[in-house]
């Protein structure tokens, strides 16, 4: 047997198989995953983002007194939703300057299995705040793991497929990179497909456990939806079912009301004595079932910070007396390993410096993902036979890298500017928040395919810096709280934001202008060479 | 507080470490270091990390700390790989050009 034949029965190594496996893993979802990631990485702020994109909600120097502020809610529900089987208020905490509530309402249309409605309340008067209609900074985080114009089931599996792919791209990633310590601090300048190589593993080594952390969570969070059938197979009776949401919510399902009403006892006691348990500012939620009537259950958790779980601890009040009928502070092994890996996707648990480091690794990962889409191109860029004229996969690679890349700054930057121009009251208003987001992603594809792919992406990553840098100016012109103004105020989360958007507008600035260059670097050689065989045959025929 | 010590011993470890790589003592110093001095310095770095992560823990608890210390490590040794490139291309870049008036002689 030669050696051709050896080579020939062995097949390609591991490494090759694997590198094989990451490049096409990567590749396949791999602008599903940018989006993923990039939403995700800006939903470490949402409740910030909310804040800033409901202007009209004054700003918040403390955390209001929570007791209080779950009675004046409490009350106002009892005007707006009477006869509610369910309602659930989020209380306002140090990030957020509103309370979020959402409540069963008792009149179901046909074919409708569950109705609801929603909104913030103002924690000062306990009335619906009368702010823009927005979804805030919930769009990204929704969007994040179920997209939006599909059924939230669909976007959900589609969600997980992606993170499937991911899973797969990190662990092969690992397999393939050979010199993952050798080469820990490795950069070479300038050397085209091998410098993108080694900032891409840059960017996955150093984030590597967070990399694998986040995407292994994410699949956690949505396990019960992906693989239901141990569940299902283990709790059959509606008892048995309700043991399992107690292990990992803190909702209870309504059961039947006794039909004698009574009115709630007093909720801001319960919220005193779960604030004795947990520390003033430190209660997440109170849940009510059947408030008004004689049947009436009031739970109230405990909030996020400061725990690494989310598994969910409350005590459980008899609403008519106020009496306390349970405590519960911890569930079984398996719950609790949900929990807390639950808790470490979400990272709701951080402080601000943590928060931080959690934004920066996922930016981190989101380069990675991007850089890696780019690499896809450039690797193959280098082996194309007339790169004029390059075959129909690589040019559609090439257009959605763009759209999904460059395209998504600006639709990001669009969604807020959408959220200062469009009037208010409107019909619909948050929708069209969100149809601004899309037509302009979309206005974002139709731009990568009709242009010339760096004159492509040259102006998208230009125009996300000039909406960004503008963006700012845009907030002085038609709110009251222009960047000096929360500068004067000591109002961290304008200023921040404001500030936010000129580094990113930097940031954007420096990758055109460094695509440009190569754009004009790429194009003198590319001349250069179409020129040279002529100027040695000439020089030949001089001699 | 303790951020700031755990980013600043981290920062401090990874550069440790990256000095104990060939490629980098060659980029940098000009020449492979001895095996002494390598040997210090991964021991000297990895001491560092595991402070950062022992002071962690010793402040936040096993679970916060763990996941305070994967958050310093990662921008911690992105700003070492970033200031190592700073490094090595200002060192690559002629410090004189020379004159045109000495090109035309």
């Amino acid at each position: 047997m030669n050696t051709r034949d050896k080579v020939r029965v062995a097949g390609p190594g591991i490494r090759q198989s694997m590198s094989d496996l990451h490049t096409w893993a990567g590749l396949l979802l791999g602008w599903v995953l940018y989006a993923m990631f990039l939403t995700g990485t800006v939903s470490y702020f949402k409740d910030e983002l909310s804040q800033w994109m409901r202007p009209e909600l004054a700003r918040q120097s403390g955390v209001p007194d929570q007791a209080v502020v779950a009675q004046r809610v409490a009350d106002e529900l009892g005007n707006i939703a009477p006869g509610t089987s369910q309602w659930s208020i989020r209380l306002p905490d140090a990030r957020n300057n509103s309370a979020y509530v959402f409540w069963r309402t008792s009149g179901r249309s046909p074919g409708q299995q569950r109705a609801f409605g929603e909104g913030n309340f103002d924690p000062a008067t306990g009335q619906k705040v009368s702010s823009r209609e927005t979804l805030g900074g919930d769009f990204f985080y929704r969007f994040h793991f179920q997209f939006h114009y599909m059924p939230v089931v669909w976007g959900r599996w589609l969600a997980g497929v992606a993170a499937m792919f991911m899973l797969v791209a990190i662990i092969s990633g690992v397999i393939t990179h050979k010199k993952i310590f050798v080469d820990f601090f490795t950069f070479r300048w300038g050397k085209g497909q091998r410098s993108w190589l080694d900032a891409h593993n840059a960017l996955s080594v150093f984030g590597l456990p967070f990399h694998f952390m986040i995407t292994y969570t994410g699949l956690v969070t949505l396990m019960a939806l992906y693989m239901p059938w141990g569940e299902n197979a283990a709790f059959k009776t509606p008892a048995e079912r309700q043991q399992l949401s107690a292990e990992l919510s803190a909702f209870t399902q309504p059961g039947k009301p006794s039909g004698q009403k009574v009115a709630l006892a007093s909720v801001e006691d319960m919220v005193r004595q779960a604030e004795e348990r947990w520390g003033r500012g430190n209660v997440g939620r109170v849940n009510a079932v059947h408030p008004g009537d004689a049947a009436a259950r009031i739970a109230v958790t405990r909030g996020d910070a400061g725990r690494v779980s989310m598994s969910p601890q409350y005590m459980e009040f008899e609403g008519s007396t106020g009496k306390l009928l349970s405590v519960r502070d911890n569930v079984g092994a398996a719950a609790e390993t949900r929990g807390v890996l639950y808790a470490l996707h979400l990272g709701r648990f951080s402080d601000l410096e943590l928060r931080w480091l959690y934004f920066l690794v996922s930016f981190m990962g989101t380069a990675m993902v991007g850089s890696g889409l780019v690499m896809w191109t450039v690797k193959r860029r280098q082996k194309l036979r007339n790169p004029d004229r390059p075959y129909f996969g690589f040019r559609v690679v090439e257009r959605l890298n763009i759209a999904s890349i460059a395209g998504l700054s600006v639709a990001m930057t669009a969604f807020l500017w959408a959220n200062r121009l469009l009037p208010h009251p409107l019909e619909g208003r948050a929708d069209w928040e969100i149809n601004a987001f899309f037509i302009v992603w979309g206005l974002a594809l139709l731009h990568a395919l009709m242009r010339p792919v760096k004159a492509a992406w040259v102006e998208q990553l230009w125009a996300a810096s000039v909406l960004l840098f503008l963006l700012p100016v845009l907030n002085a012109l038609t709110t009251q709280r222009p960047l000096w103004h929360s500068l004067a105020e000591g109002d961290w989360i304008f200023a921040g934001m404001d500030i936010m958007c000129w580094a990113l507008a930097l940031l954007h600035a420096a990758l055109a202008i460094r695509t440009a260059r190569q754009a004009a670097g790429a194009s003198s050689k590319r001349k250069a060479d179409r020129h040279a065989p002529i100027a040695v045959a000439s020089s030949e025929g001089a001699r | 507080m303790t951020h700031l010590a755990a980013i600043a011993l981290c920062l401090a470890g990874f550069t440790a470490l990256a000095f104990a790589t060939p490629r980098q003592q060659r980029d940098i110093v000009g020449r492979a270091l001895r095996a002494t001095t390598r040997y210090a310095l991964r021991v000297s770095g990895a001491c560092a990390l595991l402070f950062a992560l022992g002071m962690l823990v010793a402040q936040h608890g096993w679970s916060l700390g763990l996941v305070m210390f994967s958050g310093h490590t990662s921008p911690a040794a992105g700003l070492v790989y970033c200031a190592l490139i700073r490094l090595v291309r200002t060192r690559a870049r002629p410090r004189h050009r020379p004159r045109p008036s000495a090109q035309s002689n």
